[in-house]
């Protein structure tokens, strides 16, 4: 999922500071489950922002914001809160938010979306309900065949690909003592694997070429 | 001149480190000379060689080329470092070309301590290539090409150093590591500090058939604080307790005796095991050469 965490107050009231009447958008995908723009999450902004004074004429909650057949969809019927909207606050990802624009653009309309999170990753659920991490950048070029299904280019801080930096202590990394070294990780798993020869390959420096922005994903 | 030069000619090979100054170093006619060029001028005649580091920490400083360039025009020999944290691909190969051409012979390259480290925390950390990669493109520069394949006008000349743990547990990964930097290139190699003589000798004797020289790196201990920060916060180092105890007894203005004391006991273990010694005195190189004079018989002369 794409992890989403909630932007501080102030500044979500200064980004619509100038709109009275708002749609208030939440994502029951990746902000569902990171707890930051479900259904509860919605209801709970709206509330915020009628305190403050403004005026919430339609909570919605798609299916999957990115998505814009989802989005459409959330937004059928609602042509006059929309038309009678100043702005749209989006509790989604900066994906979310950029399909909303695109959804209003399609209904010929211009209303100013404002997002109310912060994107901060492509992270895996490891502990349910608790803990979600960064395991993978998309990089183009997925090495986790030769690495022990453990991605050096997302857990090493430094994305080293021939071995670790001499900086680990007690396993955990230079950056972060709390944090596992990847590279320790990697030859446990390989040595458990009975496959350490594999960290004698050279690895070539990575293309960026194939991770260049912006990527595109042609589905049909 | 080559440090590799020395190497093959047996010289027991002495280097010691000096970190370049957060300000400029253009001579301003008033006779002042920058700190990192006091430090190097202490250490003349008594190392072969001194090494410059690359912003070191993460401390965003005077570049190590300039520096190097600065002590090589003192006729003193520079080891220039070069780490992956802060150029990409092009930017390193073309810094290669600019330290050949402005006289560098010897590199030393590293990854780089982590942006979050040092004094620029928001920095974006590059790390574009890794230190066997770098070493791997170095070496095919000195051979006339670039990355691509694309030839040089002219190619690089360098001796290529690179680093490696011996405190780094598991020790059979680092050696993994260390192999790779000597097939991409590496043709000698400087430790990071030990204090350690059994596991000195264990890293010693897993590693002398790989047939390149190693420098035991030496991190000079100036106080029982330092000495317990070192303990607590640096991968794998342990300062011995002797040392702890007997530093907390320094008297008044007898830390830098002491440290000339205990780094010669230390240096009379370890030294005879490697080909050379690599200081790195953060800040104390006026106390290098009594250390030297005290535990290794003057060998940097000796070349």
């Amino acid at each position: 999922m794409i992890g989403t965490a909630k932007k501080p107050e102030a500044e979500i009231l200064e980004a619509v500071g100038k709109y009275q009447k708002i749609i208030v958008a939440g994502c029951n995908g990746c902000a569902k489950a990171c707890k930051t723009g479900g259904d509860a999450q919605v209801a709970e902004m709206a509330d915020h922002l009628r305190k403050h004074g403004k005026e919430v004429v339609l909570e919605v909650t798609p299916e999957r914001t990115c998505y814009i057949n989802h989005t459409m969809a959330g937004l059928e019927g609602k042509d006059e809160e929309l038309k009678a909207s100043d702005a749209i606050l989006v509790l989604g990802c900066g994906g979310a938010v950029q399909v909303m624009r695109q959804a209003t653009e399609e209904k010929g309309l211009t209303i100013p979306i404002k997002i109310g999170l912060d994107s901060v990753g492509h992270m895996d659920t490891v502990v349910a309900g608790a803990l979600a991490i960064e395991q993978c950048q998309e990089c183009g070029e997925c090495v986790l065949n030769e690495t022990g299904g453990i991605c050096p280019v997302t857990k090493c801080a430094k994305s080293l690909m021939n071995g670790p930096c001499g900086g680990a202590e007690n396993g955990k990394c230079e950056v972060d003592r709390d944090r596992d070294c990847a590279w320790i990780l990697i030859y446990d798993r390989l040595k458990a694997l009975g496959e350490l020869d594999s960290l004698s390959a050279y690895h070539e420096p990575k293309d960026y070429e194939k991770s260049n922005k912006p990527r595109s994903l042609r589905l049909s | 001149m080559k440090i590799t030069d020395l190497f093959s000619q047996g010289a027991y090979v002495l280097t010691s480190e000096v970190g370049p100054v957060k300000g400029c170093v253009r001579d301003l006619g008033d006779g002042a000379t920058p700190q990192c060029l006091q430090e190097a001028e202490l250490l003349r005649n008594h190392v072969h060689a001194i090494n410059v580091t690359d912003n070191q920490s993460a401390v965003m400083r005077l570049g190590s080329l300039a520096a190097s360039v600065k002590l090589k025009e003192r006729g003193i020999e520079p080891i220039y470092q070069i780490t992956c944290r802060d150029r990409n691909r092009i930017a390193l190969q073309s810094e290669l070309l600019n330290a050949c051409s402005l006289g560098i012979d010897n590199v030393l390259v590293l990854t780089g301590d982590h942006t979050t480290l040092g004094d620029h925390r928001s920095a974006k950390p590059v790390f574009d290539l890794d230190s066997v990669q770098l070493l791997k493109i170095a070496d095919g520069m000195k051979k006339g090409h670039d990355l691509v394949g694309h030839d040089l006008s002219q190619a690089t000349d360098f001796a290529l150093g690179a680093v490696v743990n011996p405190n780094f547990e598991p020790l059979d990964l680092q050696i993994i590591k260390m192999q790779k930097k000597i097939d991409a290139g590496a043709q000698f190699f400087q430790t990071q500090t030990v204090y350690d003589p059994a596991l000195f000798e264990k890293f010693i004797r897993k590693t002398e058939g790989f047939g390149v020289p190693i420098q035991l790196g030496v991190v000079l201990v100036k106080s029982e604080r330092m000495a317990r920060f070192m303990n607590e916060n640096v991968a794998g180092i342990t300062v011995p307790d002797g040392w702890v105890k007997r530093l907390q007894g320094a008297p008044k203005g007898g830390a830098k005796e002491l440290c000339v004391e205990m780094t010669a006991e230390l240096l009379g273990k370890l030294a005879p095991m490697c080909q050379g010694v690599h200081f790195m005195p953060l800040g104390w190189s006026d106390i290098v050469p009594g250390i030297i004079a005290a535990s290794l018989n003057g060998n940097a002369r000796r070349a």
